[in-house]
């Protein structure tokens, strides 16, 4: 009788205290970006707990607002560790945010998998010898690069596209002023005939602007400049508040250059409906057509519309999605929690993601463990965003040139 | 009377050995709620001078500039640095306060205004020393990172100022201030010389202001112009100090606890939505209690007297 | 000749040359400045009349950027129209503000008043975010894009409506406080509330009046902005303050000095803008302008 006592104990023991596997995610959820990531964030969750967990023990997630504070996000992190004690930190958007997260995460050294901040601040205050850390977003001057293969393979493809000349608008702030730095790199490097855009690039030219999401939005004086200087490639790189009132003032000054790009990290809700928008071409990590040639793509569309009623809006609900399921094909590799050995598991698998691309760990300029080192150069054609290039995810011909103003 | 001798000593050591009973993450909240609570209590005692300062958030942008170029230009030991930032806002405040503090009311609080987004343009502007629209980063947060000696020396300098404000409010210098802000033309027709205690204050709190912005800087190893000059280290400091009762010192300690636990505990209550409940919270306490608690409290007494 | 004649020509003078030097930047300017002011007197009225600065006055623009945005978007209502229909609301709404927080507060310290106006604020702008989520909405009219040639160059027309209403807002508030009669027991009131009372003015009638007045006016450069600004929860929040700062540069009062100081000030900005690479810069003008009125004011009056 005894013994039957004993060992229903030690069984109920044992199911009491069965392990979950925490993953702590620190987000902006007062921003689109952030509450689009937590909402995918739960449903990869949802979707991966559904099918029997993670080496046999369920998912928990933990999601704490970061309100785009650098003090707040860095005491989100201090929370996940020693209240919630979660295994893994996940999440991120904001450079400014990160750098106040990178010295708290370092006391950790939790395995950390982040999709967000792209300044190279970050990846400077990171440091070389952070093995823990995995960051998936590309950084500022990787998505530079890309666009010169992205460019390179286009003219290749429609030899009428040149790209000699190019005009950057840049807003003032951290992101705008970094990704201006970022091409002025790249420009020095081509004089020289060395670095990617070599052949590609031939004059650089570039203004500030104060972005609508600080208060400004008024791109005239820029404009101007731009309109004077003729630019093969017109390219603005601002937030979703600029991108049709930056339109709107270059129809008003009769600018229409035959390449009209915009790069901000978001595009307002009614970009599409506005007719400005036809053949405005943008540098994106995903656009909703791609559910129409990949079937990763499509699956996480129907499931996020399903579970949430709402179509995904930005490129970080695929990869808030992206995040969860990266991170778990890596436990699953390594086969346990072993930290060392998820390390090693992560550097090895390719996650075939719904942004539109496959991820695999390779070194970028300071770090071990970069993700995605490229963007898409896409174009807006009668209100949808197409992909233009890569060519395996190619949805509609590049429309060029730039229609111009006739009409609209 | 002579239980303050007790209660307060006592109040120190508890603070001091806190952290070893609680988790990091309230470390962490408490570390925040000690900055925030510096900055309410300096712009308290320029208050009692009877001017309205919207300039804080410029000074702790100043300070946290001056700190992060000090250690990693000219290798300054980052605790040394926070003193340099006192000392550097100082200077700024002692050479701006000639002309600034010749203004009064809605002009001098719109000048500090405006001050804070100048400083914060050339923060942008002068890439070359401040790093321009990227900021600068340290290699290293002060002490490595630890977080219970950053908690004691940010306790450390919250004391310090506690101390400066209640010296502010029960040394002789409160006659000449309180004289001030209740008319200063008696109070200069009474010998008092405004300026100079105008000045005293602006500079004082100007040095407070930069040295917590250094312990901020140093804390999170960046600067970055937006987010260090942002008015949430205007507004937030002001609401602390309304909230919890003006013109003592007690007030902003009240309002800062109250107000930056109830914004971390919101947000977890309420992952959306909470800031309006936040908005609320100001809106009802203000209406309900004006003078805030620590003001509302002190009336209960003098009226139960 | 008094100094202040002297200074009008000085300044017509230098505006003259920059519209023929720098004809962009005269006409942007015009327009942006024109906007600010037209944002400004609302609150110049609050502040001159109820003593308040409303620290929620940029929500009240992003308020009624948002309902002309669904009156277009849901009832189709031409933007310009729908200024007929957000002018009452939000008169409504002021009302409703000044009903539930402010009239109780009116005799506490004046700093109680600006954290509440504050807290209302927060309120309004986590609303929209609720509402609408930070997803910014825009309003496309084909008439807001049209540039006519002015000079010789070419120049948007459409923003020219901001200088307009400005001025028709300028003149409209001149007269109602000069020559209507609750338009002098405003003034009265602004002057000297205690002394209004005793002579029979009914105060509080005239705060909520005033507040009502105030958003009203927003209302009505929303409207018309509404076509060519993006609209999302925290677009109205830098007008706030941009407004504070013209008034506190004009002069309590000086309502023509506030839509004068505001075209003045955005010319200065896209005078240094146009210049390249010192666009940086150019909010360094708003602020030392500004600075420098301000210090320079106090400083006559002292000597004078």
């Amino acid at each position: 009788m005894k013994k039957i006592v004993v060992s229903l104990l030690i069984l109920f023991a044992v199911l009491s205290f069965a392990r979950t596997i925490k993953i702590g995610a620190v987000l902006p959820l007062s921003d689109i970006t952030g509450r689009q990531a937590a909402n995918a964030m739960k449903l990869a969750v949802k979707e991966v707990n559904e099918a029997g967990g993670v080496l046999g023990m369920q998912l928990e997630l933990f999601i704490v607002d970061d309100e785009m504070k650098p003090e707040k996000g860095a005491a989100a992190i201090d929370r996940l560790a020693t209240v919630e004690k979660v295994d893994f930190f996940v999440g991120g958007m904001s450079s400014s945010v990160h750098l106040a997260q990178i010295p708290i995460l370092k006391k950790y050294q939790k395995i950390t998998v982040w999709i967000g901040a792209a300044s190279y601040r970050c990846e400077e205050a990171i440091g070389p010898d952070a093995d823990w850390y995995f960051h998936l977003h590309p950084w500022d001057y990787l998505q530079g690069e890309s666009y010169a293969h992205g460019w390179r393979a286009i003219t290749e493809k429609y030899p009428q596209v040149k790209i000699e000349k190019i005009f950057l608008a840049y807003e003032e702030g951290a992101f705008g002023t970094s990704s201006f730095k970022s091409y002025q790199d790249e420009f020095e490097l081509a004089k020289k005939g060395t670095g990617v855009w070599t052949g590609l690039m031939k004059d650089l030219k570039g203004a500030s602007f104060k972005s609508a999401a600080l208060g400004g939005g008024d791109y005239r004086a820029v404009l101007l400049q731009a309109k004077q200087y003729n630019p093969d490639l017109f390219i603005w790189a601002g937030y979703d508040a600029d991108a049709i009132p930056i339109l709107v003032q270059a129809k008003e000054i009769g600018f229409a250059p035959k390449l009209f790009v915009g790069a901000p990290p978001g595009w307002p809700a009614d970009f599409g409906k506005n007719p400005l928008s036809h053949g405005v071409i943008l540098y994106g990590m995903w656009a909703p057509a791609l559910k129409d040639v990949s079937p990763v793509a499509k699956h996480f569309w129907d499931a996020y519309v399903k579970e949430f009623n709402e179509e995904p809006a930005t490129y970080f609900a695929p990869l808030g999605y992206t995040n969860i399921m990266f991170l778990v094909e890596g436990i699953k590799k390594a086969g346990s929690l072993d930290r060392e050995a998820i390390i090693k598991a992560l550097r090895e698998i390719e996650y075939d993601s719904p942004v539109g691309g496959v991820l695999k760990i390779s070194p970028s300029r300071i770090i071990k463990n970069q993700g995605f080192r490229a963007q898409k150069i896409l174009q807006w054609q009668n209100g949808v965003q197409h992909v233009i290039w890569p060519f395996e995810y190619q949805t509609a011909e590049l429309i060029y040139p730039f229609p111009g103003w006739e009409g609209r | 009377m002579r239980m303050r001798y007790i209660f307060i000593p006592a109040i120190c050591v508890l603070c001091f050995v806190l952290p070893f009973f609680i988790d990091a993450y309230l470390v962490h909240v408490l570390t925040s709620i000690m900055i925030f609570l510096s900055l309410a209590l300096s712009w308290d005692m320029m208050l009692r001078t009877g001017q309205l300062s919207f300039g804080i958030a410029g000074f702790f942008g100043l300070g946290a500039y001056a700190s992060i170029i000090a250690v990693d230009d000219f290798s300054v030991h980052p605790m040394l640095s926070i003193l340099v930032a006192a000392v550097f806002a100082a200077l700024v405040a002692f050479a701006l306060g000639w002309i600034v503090l010749r203004l009064r009311e809605i002009y001098f609080a719109i000048t500090t205004l405006a001050l804070s987004s100048v400083f914060m343009i050339f923060a942008r502007n002068l890439s070359d020393l401040t790093g321009g629209s990227a900021g600068k980063v340290l290699y290293e947060s002060i002490f490595g990172g630890d977080p219970i000696r950053t908690y004691w020396l940010v306790l450390s300098v919250t004391l310090a100022v506690i101390l400066l404000s209640e010296i502010f409010q029960r040394s002789r210098i409160r006659f000449a201030i309180n004289s001030i802000r209740d008319d200063e033309i008696s109070a200069k027709c009474s010998g008092v010389n405004i300026f100079k205690y105008l000045l005293f204050a602006f500079v004082l709190t100007s040095a407070i202001q930069g040295a917590v912005g250094a312990l901020y800087a140093q804390q999170y190893a960046f600067v970055e112009p937006e987010s260090t000059f942002s008015a949430n280290f205007l507004l937030l400091p002001m609401s602390m100090a309304l909230v919890g009762g003006i013109y003592s010192t007690i007030g902003p300690i009240i309002g800062a606890l109250a107000l930056g636990l109830a914004s971390e505990y919101l947000k977890l209550l309420m992952p959306y939505g909470h800031l309006i409940i936040y908005g609320l919270i100001l809106i009802v306490t203000i209406l309900f209690l004006p003078r805030g608690v620590y003001g509302t409290i002190t009336d209960r007494m003098v009226k139960k007297r | 000749m008094d100094k202040k004649t002297i200074g009008y020509i000085v300044l017509v003078v230098v505006l003259l040359l920059v519209a023929l030097l720098r004809p962009y930047a005269f006409f942007y300017g015009l327009q942006r400045g024109s906007l600010y002011g037209l944002v400004a007197l609302p609150l110049a009225l609050i502040l001159g009349i109820v003593g308040l600065l409303n620290l929620a006055h940029g929500e009240f623009l992003t308020l009624s950027l948002y309902l002309t945005y669904v009156l277009f978007d849901k009832f189709g209502v031409d933007p310009a129209a729908s200024s007929l229909l957000t002018f009452p609301i939000l008169f409504a709404f002021g009302l409703l503000v000044y009903k539930l927080v402010i009239e109780r507060s009116l005799k506490f310290h004046h700093l109680n008043l600006l954290l509440l106006t504050f807290g209302v604020s927060i309120v309004m702008v986590e609303s929209f975010n609720i509402l609408w989520t930070s997803r910014p909405r825009n309003i496309y009219t084909p008439y807001a894009t049209t540039s006519i040639r002015v000079f010789g160059i070419h120049v948007g027309a459409y923003e020219f409506v901001y200088t307009l209403l400005a001025f028709l807002v300028l003149v409209g508030l001149l007269v109602f406080l000069k020559k209507t009669r609750l338009g002098q027991a405003a003034y009265a009131v602004g002057q000297n509330p205690k002394g209004a009372a005793l002579v029979g003015i009914n105060v509080k009638l005239v705060y909520a009046f005033v507040f009502g007045l105030s958003a009203a006016l927003v209302a009505l450069a929303g409207s018309f902005l509404s076509v060519r600004s993006s609209i999302f929860p925290h677009v109205g929040g830098p007008f706030t303050m941009k407004s504070f700062s013209l008034t506190a540069m004009a002069g309590l009062g000086n309502l023509f000095g506030i839509v004068l100081a505001g075209i003045v000030l955005a010319i200065a900005e896209e005078v240094v803008k146009s210049i390249p690479g010192y666009a940086g810069w150019a909010d360094l003008v708003f602020f030392a302008v500004l600075i420098i009125a301000i210090v320079v004011r106090a400083f006559g009056r002292r000597e004078g």
